[in-house]
């Protein structure tokens, strides 16, 4: 007994200073965050600060570009996290079978994830991307596809961000599933062949459900990423053309700092703080239910 | 058979090009003269030149300010991080805590927050209290990124620890504390390690904060990288050169580092994840 | 049209990629050497705040460099210390007022956008020059002649007749063309709208990678929005009417339609995402047979070490407008007074801004300098028609002194952008509108009419 308790003051004693720092650093903040959500903070008209109660939030409602906002940030989210998965795991079942080289794809698939965002953003635009002087703009006019203006149109530019975020990514699934899948016990296999099930039998009936928790935390991790993604997008389009590409985070960081609303733009950073904690609670939830 | 093989190698060599040839172009446009860059079309032979990576090292246009402001604010990042991050890791894996799930769970959900969310009061507290544009003000606000993301790391290497080794030091009565130092440190120093990279390496590559809360004190590689687009005249050859030797220090960290990674990433993901 | 290649490249530095000056070992001895007998013509005491520390934020270009250059002839004139910090434009104004806001008098002085001064009188955060100018003790007028300033420069950064940032650099915006293209086709610069869209016609071949003509596309209260007001006050018109803001009306929408006719029929696909160094760049290439943008990319364009149209460029005002008027872009780079500084550093603050936006100084800064660094933007037309001025910008191609010149004087229109507080969320809100419109999101009456209900919004209070 009195063990335990000396083991629970001292754990106590370990943890809290972290925990400390954590509620002073992230949670007050956040706090302070909803407050000024609450105000009438805009740095370009100083005399009409002052509490504003949900003044911000009602502004939402027909502010058409935050709903455009908000859609792109499902679009975002939802495509890169399910075109990640796809093909991280399609990717994995391929290397599975291939056995030399798998060492030079691991060291291939590390270059994307350890690059600055930023400088993933900058690279696509600029090397890849820009027509004229792109690679890309290069390669289909060659293959006779013609010129396409990756950035400058809005369909073709949400699909670029898309794009650059999937590349940038997808080495992650890819490296988990591939190891998760290397760690399946091979005589299950064994098993399932002597029985004749096919390919398609054999990953559906066998692969995919042994690989299930890997997955979910993929997409958990994926999603938390997609839904916190802004330097890659602002320096590859900044948000445009238009509004094409701005997602809530990029629509808040503009209205905060580059139109001054700090109070609008917090209530936008609040709304993106609930979906993100939803989201993530509600993939637990699913998660533990299974 | 065959067939199926060659089509294997081929799907997985054009993966290894779709991954690698961003940042190989990126080093050939580094190595090429302004005027090189320009040309249509895009000239794979050309006369290599060192000048972009003099003129961005040494030059007009250094980044060797924002390398040192780089390696400040990565390298205090992670050591607090550190800091607090194995004793609570420690407690929350292997010791009796109170509210043990509520905690982890707590620990978990800093790890989810927006950072957009986060940059807005920190600039209005930040300016409040006069740290904008300081070291002390940046370090504080990665630790928001970085201090649950090794938590959640090092719980994961920690649980795997067997529970016997440490059951012996403590019969040893050697004290919790001990039985940390000498059994479970040395045992989870791969897992350190990983943490130590990863921390560092995001902390490395953070953009948003930087650039709302840094300044002309404090200017991280990665805004000094963006600032080359926005300068009197884009120059894609400097731009390369100043991204690569920027990005440098991580690119041969991860190459190095490039089977824990892997590893960390498993760990983290899968073993970790999977229990909680 | 020549130019010797020490002239180019002393232009090409002068508009960029400028080697950063200061620490350089010639310095101590040119400030040594320099005379300051020009400035103590100036009848006030020069070293009324010696010993006063002075910090100034400015964007690392080559027109500062230059300024940076000189810096130590100012400091033996006057024994104050000057710190200059480099912030890159896209994050100026933001530091800026995050300097203002928090009123820690970080920056004595800032190079501030002119669309920038409403709001920071609407906050007090500068000083009203008029106080300074006015003050014998500190200005001998009959030596500084501000009044010689660019007018239209110093009504941009004024608000409600006073002046609140003195002009240090700033440019106008003119039709650059390929001459040679336009000569072999019989063609003349545009003096109409209309024309514009003929000699694009004229000389667009986008099969052979030349096209007609193109104009900044990218999103931003400075990039787009730097372009489209020219073209709607051409379109005559007006900002303002019946105390509301008016972004729809139909001059505005037949502005933009103007605009997105122009950039779809006979710019590169990918103007929409440029800004003036990416149009330099096509230029340059070889590629644009128009564009309208700053005099002073003139430096750029004749950098013998990217351009193929060294010797094949030509300068001419923007067209008259259906409205009649020719409306150029304003800018400048301006030196505002922190109002929380303490008064001797305010007064420290003055001395170095009448000092940088001095004749001499400008004079020093441009045909007189050591240093590699020449620049072009000077604030004062009598500098502009001088006869060193011509030796130093006089091989830039075709009409680009008389066509400067006459815009500068003539084409400047003050009430070009909305002068307002809200511009940061106003000049952004209208830069979205413009770009969905190029791009094809949205037609150009949709939207301007979601542009002035956002707007409609931000101005409610």
């Amino acid at each position: 007994m009195n063990r335990r308790t000396g083991e629970r003051q001292f754990a106590l004693a370990l943890f809290l200073p972290a925990l400390l720092l954590l509620v002073v650093t992230t949670t007050l903040p956040l706090v302070y965050l909803v407050w000024t959500s609450l105000q009438r903070i805009d740095l370009s008209m100083p005399w009409l600060t002052g509490f504003a109660g949900l003044a911000n939030y009602a502004q939402l409602g027909g502010d058409a570009r935050f709903w455009s906002s908000l859609g792109l940030t499902f679009v975002y989210t939802g495509s890169t996290v399910a075109l990640q998965v796809a093909v991280g795991l399609g990717l994995a079942l391929l290397v599975m079978q291939v056995k030399a080289g798998q060492g030079l794809l691991r060291v291939a698939a590390i270059l994307p994830i350890v690059l600055a965002p930023v400088v993933a953003g900058l690279f696509w635009r600029s090397l890849v991307l820009a027509p004229d002087f792109g690679i890309l703009d290069f390669l289909t006019r060659a293959l006779g596809l013609g010129s396409y203006n990756w950035l400058g149109d809005p369909q073709l530019a949400l699909v670029s961000v898309i794009a650059i975020h999937t590349w940038q990514w997808t080495p992650f699934a890819f490296l988990v599933l591939l190891a998760s899948l290397a760690a399946l016990p091979p005589d299950v296999y064994e098993a399932a062949r002597l029985d004749r099930a096919n390919a398609w039998q054999r990953f559906r009936h066998i692969t995919l459900p042994l690989l299930r928790p890997a997955i979910v935390i993929v997409v958990i991790l994926r999603m938390v990423t997609a839904l916190s993604a802004f330097a890659a997008i602002f320096a590859a389009t900044g948000g445009g053309p238009g509004s094409a590409t701005e997602i809530l985070n990029l629509y808040a960081y503009r209205l905060s700092f580059t139109e001054l609303n700090l109070g609008y733009g917090a209530a936008v950073a609040t709304v993106l703080l609930l979906i993100t904690l939803a989201v993530s609670f509600g993939l637990f939830a699913l998660r533990k239910a299974r | 058979m065959r067939v199926r093989n060659v089509l294997l190698l081929g799907g997985a060599a054009l993966m290894m090009v779709v991954w690698t040839f961003p940042v190989l172009w990126g080093l050939l446009t580094s190595l090429k003269s302004e005027r090189d860059v320009l040309a249509y079309p895009p000239s794979i032979l050309f006369e290599p030149t060192l000048g972009n990576y003099a003129d961005v090292l040494f030059g007009a246009t250094t980044i060797l300010p924002n390398l040192v402001s780089s390696v400040i604010v990565a390298g205090l990042t992670t050591a607090l991080t550190m800091l607090f991050a194995i004793p609570a890791a420690y407690a929350l894996s292997r010791l009796d805590l109170p509210l043990r799930k509520a905690s982890g769970f707590y620990v978990l959900a800093t790890q989810m927050l927006p950072p957009v969310g986060l940059v807005i009061p920190y600039f209005l507290i930040l300016r409040r209290i006069g740290w904008t544009d300081t070291y002390q003000g940046l370090v504080l606000v990665y630790l928001t990124f970085a201090l649950p993301f090794a938590v959640w790391l090092l719980v994961s290497y920690f649980e795997e620890i067997p529970r016997e080794m440490e059951e012996a030091a403590l019969l040893d009565r050697a004290g919790r504390l001990r039985a940390l130092w000498h059994v479970i440190l040395p045992q989870a120093k791969g897992g350190i390690a990983v943490t130590v990279i990863f921390v560092f390496l995001n902390s490395w590559n953070e953009f948003l904060f930087a650039v709302v809360l840094g300044g002309n004190t404090v200017r991280t590689v990665t805004v000094a990288m963006f600032n080359f687009i926005s300068l009197e005249q884009t120059q894609w050859a400097r731009l390369a050169a100043a991204a690569m030797a920027g990005m440098a220090p991580v690119i041969v960290l991860g190459l190095i580092a490039q089977k824990h990674i892997v590893k960390g990433l498993t760990v983290g993901a899968v073993k970790g994840g999977g229990r909680r | 049209m020549k130019v010797d290649s020490k002239t180019r490249r002393r232009l090409l530095q002068a508009g960029a990629a400028a080697p950063v000056v200061l620490g350089a070992p010639w310095i101590t001895r040119f400030a040594h050497a320099q005379d300051l007998g020009a400035y103590q013509a100036a009848k006030i005491n020069w070293r009324q705040a010696e010993g006063e520390k002075i910090t100034v934020a400015v964007i690392p270009a080559g027109y500062f460099d230059a300024l940076i250059a000189v810096t130590p002839e100012f400091q033996a004139l006057t024994g104050i210390e000057v710190r200059y910090e480099k912030v890159p434009p896209g994050q100026i104004r933001q530091k800026a007022i995050l300097d203002l806001t928090s009123k820690t008098g970080t920056y004595a002085t800032h190079a501030a956008d002119p669309m920038y001064y409403d709001l920071y009188v609407a906050n007090k955060w500068v000083e009203p020059i008029g106080n300074y100018l006015g003050d014998a003790k500190l200005t001998d007028a009959s030596w500084y002649k501000p009044d010689d300033i660019i007018p239209a420069w110093r009504g941009a950064n004024s608000v409600k007749g006073q002046l609140y940032g003195v002009p240090f650099d700033g440019e106008s915006t003119l039709q650059i063309y390929r001459k040679d293209l336009y000569d072999a086709k019989g063609l003349k610069p545009a003096e109409t709208f209309d024309e514009v869209m003929k000699n694009a016609a004229g000389v667009h071949n986008a099969n052979d990678r030349l096209w007609g003509a193109a104009l900044r596309g990218f999103k931003g209260a400075g990039q787009n929005m730097y372009i489209y007001p020219s073209i709607f006050r051409a379109f005559g018109g007006e900002w303002f009417g019946g105390g509301q803001f008016r972004a729809n009306s139909r001059e505005g929408v037949a502005a933009l339609e103007w605009y997105v006719e122009l950039l779809t029929k006979y710019a590169p696909p990918a103007v929409r995402n440029w800004n003036w160094p990416d149009l330099a760049d096509a230029f340059s290439q070889s590629t644009l047979g128009l564009y309208v943008d700053a005099n002073t990319s003139a430096s750029v364009l004749n950098n013998p070490e990217k351009s193929k149209v060294i010797g094949k460029i030509g300068y001419a005002r923007w067209p008259k407008g259906p409205s009649g008027k020719r409306v150029s872009s304003i800018w400048n780079w301006g030196f505002p007074i922190n109002s929380a500084l303490p008064d001797k550093a305010k007064r420290a603050t003055w001395l170095f801004i009448q000092w940088a936006c001095s004749a001499e100084t400008q004079a020093r800064t441009s045909w007189k300098a050591a240093g590699p660094v020449k620049r072009l933007g000077l604030n004062r037309l009598a500098l502009w028609e001088s006869k060193e001025f011509a030796t130093l910008a006089g091989g830039l191609g075709a009409n680009f002194l008389p066509a400067s010149i006459a815009s500068m004087r003539e084409d400047l229109d003050v009430g070009w952008r909305p002068q307002m507080p809200q511009w940061p969320a106003v000049g952004e809100t209208m830069a979205t509108a413009i770009q969905a419109a190029l791009v094809g999101q949205q037609k150009p009456q949709a939207a301007l009419d979601e542009a002035q209900a956002r707007i409609a919004q931000i101005l409610k209070s």
